[in-house]
């Protein structure tokens, strides 16, 4: 509960992610495809991916990609070199706000035991394809070609 | 309404500083961290470790865990301890009473930290001033400290560690980390390593230790076989530095890049059976395990089993005579649930109880046993350090 209060200050607003966010998302793009991305600073394959997500929303502007950080929002600073570091582009940017964080993976998806990164790919039916680990550029660009042909 | 809000916004700000300022943050600062670990000494008294304020904290208990001394700081300098996913510090007891406690200090650079060692040999009153174990300085990864006792009362601490990848540089791939350990035979007075028991593992999972009767130590780690199958394998430590070949254990093939931050545990029964849990998401099964470590001369395991449901995670295993149990969390939609499975039949058949639930943040769970007396333990944001004795 303490946590939202620490968001507010620092020059990157990171917002907060809870257990009833994915529904106010779902809300959001209703109707229209969206990425879903989980990440940590202190997962090393998160480090890589964060290239994917810049290179996607370069030839993708529309398409919104949702990129959550898993740690708390304290680490609000080391949350901010790494992207300095490692540039995901303009995606939006979370950050959990909730310590509970099964409640917060359970909301997401009820079998994510809090591997990292976890993406979740929803299409225009917000039904999910789910990839643990980094994810290949050309399974992205199959993914995003298949949502056009469904008349994004 | 309004003043009815407001009222509520502050109290709920009151609640979230108290909680804060109990855990010993300042307020806002770091999530509690309640990565914790616990062991019983040689009389049956149980110690624990958990961090706060860039100190760990030690604590004991003379009645398993109805009662906890106050925190005792190990380091007197503050310094960053690692008590994310699968790090915490890590705690084990002498023959002679010594007090061992080892964790990781983050450095600057991502990924990279330092494997510290403080002991006590005053039974816990005072601490020696925290050593660096390993003698490769670079700012890199050596990580994910593991610690244990040998019966004659030799100190093995085992690490993930990337020297090998720094030393390739650009010049070539290296799968994953490597495992390094150091081992003591002076009471932690000095270390000799760094040794090497294993190419490419996993790198951000703990490693299981467990002492065997010659003197030696097993371990068993999430490895990475190639190109990128995280199961896991097996290896054995000696006290000289030598080291066994390492065997493949789990056959589930999760074919991942990813941090699982979900290591595996070991444990073995007076007839030196050897059982294990894990964590996977391969395409052959996906869960929790447990199974009993294939001794024949065959790789992989038998007596294989699903550990709870599909939200089962993070087990921990111990044994004692021909009695086996696990624990793990497990949340249910509102709360985690701590859970175990109990053998007594060297792991053929089990049964399964609830113990305990929390509706907030809680850390992994533990099981320990003192002759044959098992007890359980989960740190846990509300109701703190939480003791239940597991029986049948």
């Amino acid at each position: 509960m303490a946590w939202h209060r620490g968001v507010a200050r620092g020059a990157l607003p990171l917002l907060p992610f809870d257990a009833t966010s994915l529904s106010a998302l779902r809300k959001t793009h209703a109707g229209r495809p969206f990425v879903l991305a989980f990440w940590s600073v202190y997962c090393e394959p998160c480090r890589d991916e964060m290239a994917e997500w810049n290179a996607l929303k370069r030839r993708h502007p529309s398409l919104p990609i949702e990129l959550v950080c898993t740690d708390a929002p304290s680490e609000r600073a080391l949350i901010n070199t790494f992207f300095a570091k490692y540039p995901p582009g303009p995606v939006r940017k979370w950050v959990f706000s909730d310590a509970f964080s099964e409640r917060v993976r359970y909301a997401v998806d009820k079998t994510w035991r809090g591997e990292l990164p976890r993406s979740y790919f929803y299409d225009t039916a917000h039904k999910p394809q789910i990839k643990s680990g980094k994810v290949d550029r050309g399974w992205i660009a199959a993914w995003v070609d298949k949502q056009q042909g469904r008349g994004r | 309404m309004v003043m009815r809000a407001v009222s509520l916004i502050v109290l709920l700000l009151a609640a979230g500083l108290a909680l804060a300022q109990h855990a010993g943050h300042p307020a806002g600062a770091a999530r509690v961290a309640l990565g914790a670990s616990v062991a019983f000494d040689v009389r049956g008294a149980l110690w624990a470790v958990s961090s706060g304020d860039n100190h760990v904290l030690l604590r004991r208990s003379a009645d398993a865990g109805r009662t906890w001394s106050a925190r005792l700081p190990v380091n007197a300098v503050p310094e960053g301890i690692g008590a994310e996913g699968d790090a915490r510090p890590k705690i084990a007891l002498g023959p002679r009473g010594e007090v061992y406690v080892t964790w990781t200090k983050p450095l600057a650079k991502p990924y990279a930290g330092d494997i510290r060692f403080a002991r006590s040999l005053d039974g816990g009153k005072t601490f020696s001033a925290p050593v660096t174990v390993h003698t490769d300085r670079q700012e890199i990864t050596h990580r994910f400290d593991a610690l244990t006792v040998t019966r004659d009362g030799k100190l093995f601490i085992a690490w993930i560690d990337k020297r090998d990848v720094a030393a390739l540089g650009k010049r070539g791939q290296y799968r994953g980390a490597a495992v390094y350990f150091a081992v003591s035979d002076n009471q932690g007075a000095s270390f000799r390593g760094d040794f090497k028991l294993a190419d490419h593992s996993c790198e951000c999972c703990r490693i299981a230790m467990l002492p065997r009767d010659d003197g030696s130590v097993l371990a068993l780690w999430r490895h990475v076989f190639d190109p990128n199958v995280r199961d896991h394998a097996v290896g054995v430590m000696h006290a000289d530095g030598r080291v066994g070949a390492t065997h493949r254990v789990t056959f589930d093939a999760w074919a991942v890049d990813a941090c699982p931050h979900h290591g595996p545990s070991l444990a073995a029964d007076a007839a030196g059976r050897l059982h294990a849990v894990w964590f996977t998401q391969g395409t052959k099964r996906e869960g929790v395990f447990y199974g009993r470590l294939r001794t024949d001369g065959e790789s992989g395991v038998d007596a294989l089993r699903r550990v709870g449901g599909d939200a089962a995670e993070h087990a921990d295993i111990a044994a004692a005579g021909t009695r086996v149990v696990v624990v793990w969390k497990e949340f249910d939609g509102k709360r985690a649930k701590l859970r175990a499975m109990i053998s007594d039949n060297s792991g053929d058949s089990w049964l399964e109880r609830d113990l305990r639930a929390t509706a907030g943040a809680s850390d992994q769970p533990r099981i320990v046993q003192h002759n044959g007396r098992f007890l359980a333990f989960w740190n846990t944001q509300q109701e703190g350090f939480v003791t239940v004795a597991v029986q049948p």
